[in-house]
């Protein structure tokens, strides 16, 4: 910016960014710190309150706070306190998965990614040069092509059953990014389509469409009635199966098997979400000028032309972000789940679910066994595990630079 | 595209969104029906009642609007998702500004950092930032609630805005400067206006962030009932003998009323086409 600096230019920025920064200080990082502190205590149901006259005590724990300190619930229980040794919680977490069998899976595992990746890269390499010699979708075919050759050489069913053989942490992950990976790219492209179509010049009906399409995000205030009554349609006796009966199919117990309830769960949520995204892109689109599309015209693009090489590079930015912190926020669901299958179905007792996702595994573990220490390094390995991937996707899209870069 | 269509185009759009509409709405309607029907259930099984009114009633609305203090909860709601609303888009949109168009030490470092907070699990934050209002004296006060939407908001309308101006061409401001602006008038007068669209989606998510929370309204604010937003108000009718569904599903028609008339308003802030002209090359 032109002719500020110094104390000039630090006031003017922490005018701009100062309440943000204090807010999220407040109520966001406070908390993280305090569960991170918690999960290295034995801190559950029988030892629920802090020992005040440690010193990492009182500046962590509110209930030590002076504020707190009169009325601060003083049980007959022991007070909670570090665990030895301080990881114990992670251990019972995630130890068996540092074992060397399933190192050695998980390995395998991941040595069937390289191929992508180097066709990944190879793209890339190629898109800098000024001929391309290979195709972009060839590549990507070959590296898929590899991939499963690999994966069928070292033999990865096997592979996955020793990963899955080693406790819950794994399988409920693994489903979670399963899930996520369907449902993001699923409510991504309907948003997509309907932000485009409702973006078209001329459209009688436009708000009439607009206000109907977005009805799923105004109702998500009563998610808890909507997911109920899309519990219904999937039921027995529900919606679903008397339209089937009706035109001479047997009804089937969609929610009693774990396929099948894993997609309606998969395509309740798409219906909660997909107005998010649509409306994210259709203001979006606002910023790209006409006189683009114009030009397109004269030089003779087509419609699929003009969408993957002017509209989507244009928005690209301003919707990266929601796609990133909506993959995050699926990674966290949790309501839709509950209400329809509470996690379920299992194949035993004691065992999660086909639609137990983290977060119900979590609330399951908090609530139900009341662990907060156990419950708090289930938090931070999550956020670790998230928080890596959220750093890569941030670099692969390099979305943080700013305007002037 | 932006181009008039052709006719074949029109066709293909028009067969999508009825489709996507019969897709959007048929919960809602369901929903609508079980509003209209009498007694403690959800559902039907009678096959017709799943898609025409055939036993319709107002008495639930009757009982929801006159009986219960349900205007009472929406006023309350409305005050703290309007408010949220307000000052998440005063909050985000600032510093969105300043980290699309200022060269700062730290700048990337801070969005990383905005985005890592998000990604921890909120449930597990919920009683430590229930201790902290409860410091800060903010307990029980619809104003401790509107400091932790808003809060919530921040990290998403932040990012937000800030792709959205990153789109927009710096060539307006910078001309704006030349001519004497300064970096907040260029902000309030140049850029602000432009980037009405990402504004209203911002907006958007505010007041949905207040109006549709059940878990952080029911924890802080657990009484007394005329104090309660319109959500957990409405499902702490359920007690342990019945689940007034039919209630619900009246109350729940009208709380989502609001939410549209909002809608209907911000969405004519959806509509682009300022920047056309404004540079050229």
């Amino acid at each position: 910016m032109i002719g500020w600096s110094g104390r000039r230019k630090a006031f003017t920025l922490l005018l701009f960014i100062g309440p943000t920064l204090l807010g999220v200080l407040l109520l966001n990082v406070f908390p993280i710190v305090l569960s991170i502190y918690t999960s290295f205590t034995n801190r559950n149901k029988f030892h629920p309150n802090p020992d005040c006259s440690i010193f990492l005590n009182t500046l962590l724990d509110p209930i030590c706070w002076p504020v707190f300190r009169a009325n601060a619930p003083r049980g007959l229980a022991e007070p909670y306190s570090m665990v030895t040794p301080l990881y114990q919680n992670y251990v019972d977490l995630v130890g068996k998965l540092v074992s060397p069998s399933a190192l050695q899976a998980f390995g395998l595992i991941l040595l069937c990614f390289v191929p992508l990746l180097v066709a990944g890269y190879a793209d890339r390499f190629y898109d800098r040069q000024m001929t391309r010699r290979v195709g972009s979708s060839t590549l990507w075919l070959v590296g898929l092509g590899a991939a499963l050759l690999l994966a069928f050489a070292l033999n990865i069913s096997e592979a996955y059953n020793t990963l899955m053989s080693t406790g819950d942490f794994f399988v409920v992950v693994f489903r979670t990014v399963l899930f996520v990976a369907l449902r993001v790219p699923l409510s991504f492209g309907l948003g997509l389509v309907l932000a485009l179509i409702l973006n078209m010049q001329p459209l009688p009906g436009r708000t009439f469409f607009r206000v109907v399409l977005f009805l799923p995000w105004a109702t998500s205030s009563l998610a808890i009635l909507m997911a109920l009554v899309w519990q219904f349609f999937f039921r027995e006796k529900g919606v679903i199966n008397q339209i089937l009966q009706m035109i001479g199919f047997d009804g089937y117990a969609w929610l009693s098997d774990p396929a099948t309830a894993f997609a309606a769960i998969v395509i309740t949520d798409v219906w909660f979400s997909y107005p998010f995204f649509m409306i994210v892109i259709l203001g979006a689109l606002q910023s790209v000028p006409k006189d683009v599309y114009e030009a397109a015209d004269v030089e003779g693009a087509r419609w699929w032309t003009q969408l993957t090489k002017i509209t989507l590079p244009l928005i690209r930015p301003a919707i990266l972000p929601a796609t990133v912190l909506t993959s995050i926020t699926a990674f966290q669901m949790f309501g839709t789940a509950w209400a329809i299958t509470q996690g379920g179905p299992t194949r035993g007792a004691g065992q999660p679910g086909a639609t137990e996702f983290v977060i119900v595994y979590a609330y399951k573990q908090i609530f139900q066994s009341q662990n907060y220490g156990r419950a708090t390094a289930f938090a931070v390995i999550l956020f670790l595990f998230l928080f890596a991937a959220t750093l890569y996707s941030l670099r692969y899209t390099r979305i943080t630079k700013g305007a002037y870069e | 595209m932006n181009r008039a269509p052709s006719r074949r185009a029109l066709v293909i759009a028009y067969t999508i969104l009825i489709f996507a509409a019969l897709f959007a709405f048929y919960p809602v309607w369901f929903a609508i029906l079980a509003s209209g029907r009498l007694g403690d259930r959800l559902y039907t099984l009678n096959f017709a009642g799943m898609f025409f009114p055939t036993e319709w009633s107002w008495e639930n609305y009757r009982v929801m609007l006159t009986e219960k203090p349900l205007l009472q909860w929406i006023r309350n709601s409305l005050y703290v998702a309007v408010t949220t609303s307000v000052a998440s888009v005063l909050i985000s949109t600032s510093a969105a500004f300043a980290v699309s168009r200022f060269r700062f030490y730290g700048r990337e470092l801070m969005l990383v950092f905005l985005l890592a907070i998000q990604t921890f699990p909120g449930v597990l934050a919920l009683v430590a930032v229930a201790q902290i209002l409860t410091a800060l004296g903010l307990y029980r006060s619809h104003e401790g609630l509107i400091l932790a939407y808003t809060i919530g908001t921040l990290v998403f309308s932040t990012w937000n805005m800030k792709g959205y101006f990153d789109t927009i061409p710096i060539d307006l401001e910078e001309a704006a400067m030349i001519d004497g602006c300064g970096p907040l008038d260029s902000f309030i007068r140049v850029a602000l206006p432009l980037a009405m669209p990402a504004v209203a989606v911002t907006a958007l998510f505010g007041f949905m962030a207040g109006w549709g929370d059940f878990i952080f309204a029911s924890v802080l604010i657990p009484a007394p009932d005329s104090m309660k937003l319109a959500v957990p108000g409405l499902f702490s009718m359920a007690n342990d003998q019945s689940v007034p569904w039919g209630y619900f599903a009246a109350g729940g028609m009208v709380i989502v009323l609001p939410t549209l008339i909002v809608f209907l308003f911000l969405q004519r802030f959806l509509v682009g086409g300022l920047t056309v002209g404004g540079v050229k090359g």
